[in-house]
């Protein structure tokens, strides 16, 4: 058996895939693409998780990129596929496919000594990992194609300005940072997170009009829980929920 | 509307002041609300003299800390909500307002308080301001727009970390992430609603409404389809 090159485990309800490969930067290689997708399929299988975390092992780099040939590989596809809110703990440097990983996260989070990058042009490629569609959609159009095209790399202070992440943290607090908010989205419901999330990520590809069909539709869905009556009769009753996913 | 209960409307100078007036309750939404609320919006809707309409709350404490919870457990089915839901669609009515509209926010704006507030165009907001989402707390998600007009507003990453943490955001915070447009102190909050209001009444209104059409029906379409709707409007003010 090869040595394992994603860490997987769960605690609380939270999901903690870490890359671990960090002699090589945590560079995706064939094995650590394959078994990011497995997980990725597990996880949407396992109802225990309510919000899934990933990050980098070591301090210097989140993700550096791939292997060549690195168009052969996917990660940031199969983490899109993910049916859980995704939080990014950006440990250190996102570059090519690795930022491509965090950008199909939901929220970023950064160390402040992390930098961002997409260099695939000096080498006579494209992003191909989600990269030329999702930064855009994130940063606007001008900065995407300032990073794309220069292919140079950015600062943690910047890429907060730019709103490529959510939030600047020191190193030694970014996993911290991101367990709390992991904690705190699993204290609510779970099927409520789901539900949330797509009305959000499918809605922004979609006209308002239809967004607001499916708000509606996944809002009513919810009426038939028992999380939504125990939800509302803790909240009367001035106690804390206790959900089940039911 | 002389007989409505939770909501005062009054009109001066071209202004349409729209006041959620349950301040015993927080302003809570309630079913009440919802038919009074979608009568003013009808009434505004359809009124030429209105040029600009103001949202604000009654009392100190809150705009509107959300929806009336007491109400929900005596929900019809899943099947009967989605028909109400529909039938008497105030939210739809709500975007559908041809004429901009301004919210002044203070105290809690919680649930559906700032759901009402992201169908205005324009958010002006007191410092003691709170906005939040705390509905997947309760086993449910907003169901008046929320998951859509928020990601649009402040983007998917904010939007998502709001509505999956429910945590509240405050006025500073508020306006670095564009969530309101300006952050003044309590006693200004409605006079700098109305600067803002005087200024969109100088200009001439079908400017105004096409300037308005063009921006919230651009956004979605593709750039292409947003340029030929811009063109055709421009030319009817020509």
């Amino acid at each position: 058996m090869p040595p394992n090159t994603l860490l997987y485990n769960i605690k609380d309800h939270v999901a903690y895939l870490t890359l671990d490969r960090p002699q090589e930067s945590n560079v995706i290689n064939e094995a650590l693409a394959r078994e990011m997708k497995d997980i990725c399929e597990r996880i949407n299988l396992d109802k225990d998780v309510y919000v899934v975390i990933i990050t980098g092992a070591g301090d210097k780099a989140f993700c550096a990129g791939s292997e060549p040939p690195e168009a052969s590989y996917t990660a940031a596809s199969v983490v899109a596929r993910i049916d859980r809110p995704v939080i990014a703990a950006l440990n250190g440097d996102a570059l090519g496919q690795g930022l491509e990983l965090a950008l199909a996260c939901d929220i970023r989070l950064a160390s402040a000594e992390a930098r961002f990058g997409l260099p695939q042009l000096t080498s006579g490629m494209i992003p191909s990992d989600g990269g030329t569609q999702r930064l855009p959609r994130i940063v606007g159009k001008a900065k995407a194609l300032e990073m794309v095209l220069t292919g140079e790399t950015i600062g943690a202070e910047e890429a907060l300005r730019i709103g490529l992440v959510h939030k600047v943290v020191a190193p030694g607090n970014l996993l911290g940072e991101a367990e709390a908010m992991a904690k705190n989205m699993a204290s609510k419901a779970p099927l409520s997170l789901r539900y949330a999330r797509e009305a959000i990520n499918k809605g922004m590809d979609l006209t308002l009009e239809q967004g607001l069909r499916l708000e509606a539709d996944l809002y009513l869905l919810l009426h038939t829980t028992q999380d939504r009556t125990e939800g509302i009769r803790a909240f009367l009753e001035k106690r804390n929920p206790q959900f089940k996913g039911e | 509307m002389a007989d409505f209960e939770v909501i005062t409307y009054e009109k001066k100078d071209g202004t349409g002041y729209v006041t959620l007036d349950r301040p015993h309750a927080l302003n809570a939404y309630n079913i009440r609300m919802r038919d009074e609320l979608y009568q003013v919006l009808g009434a505004i809707k359809d009124d030429s003299e209105v040029k600009v309409a103001i949202f604000r709350g009654a009392g100190e404490r809150a705009f509107c800390a959300g929806a009336d919870l007491t109400e929900f457990l005596t929900a019809p089915s899943p099947a009967i909500a989605r028909q109400v839901r529909w039938a008497r669609d105030v939210w739809g009515l709500f975007l559908s307002i041809p004429q901009p509209l301004i919210a002044a926010l203070h105290g809690y704006v919680l649930g559906s308080g700032i759901e009402i507030a992201l169908c205005c165009d324009i958010r002006v907001a007191s410092e003691d301001v709170r906005l939040g989402l705390p509905e997947t707390g309760l086993g449910i998600i907003p169901a008046a727009g929320g998951t859509q007009t928020l990601p649009r507003t402040v983007g998917r990453a904010a939007a998502l970390e709001m509505l999956l943490t429910g945590r509240l955001v405050d006025a500073k915070e508020a306006l670095r992430m564009g969530l309101v447009n300006h952050v003044v102190p309590r006693q200004e909050l409605l006079p700098n609603a109305e600067r803002i209001a005087n200024k969109i009444k100088s200009h001439p209104q079908a400017a105004v409404v096409c300037a308005k059409q063009a921006v919230v029906r651009g956004l979605d379409l593709d750039l292409e389809a947003g340029l030929a709707l811009e063109a055709r409007l421009a030319r009817l003010l020509a």
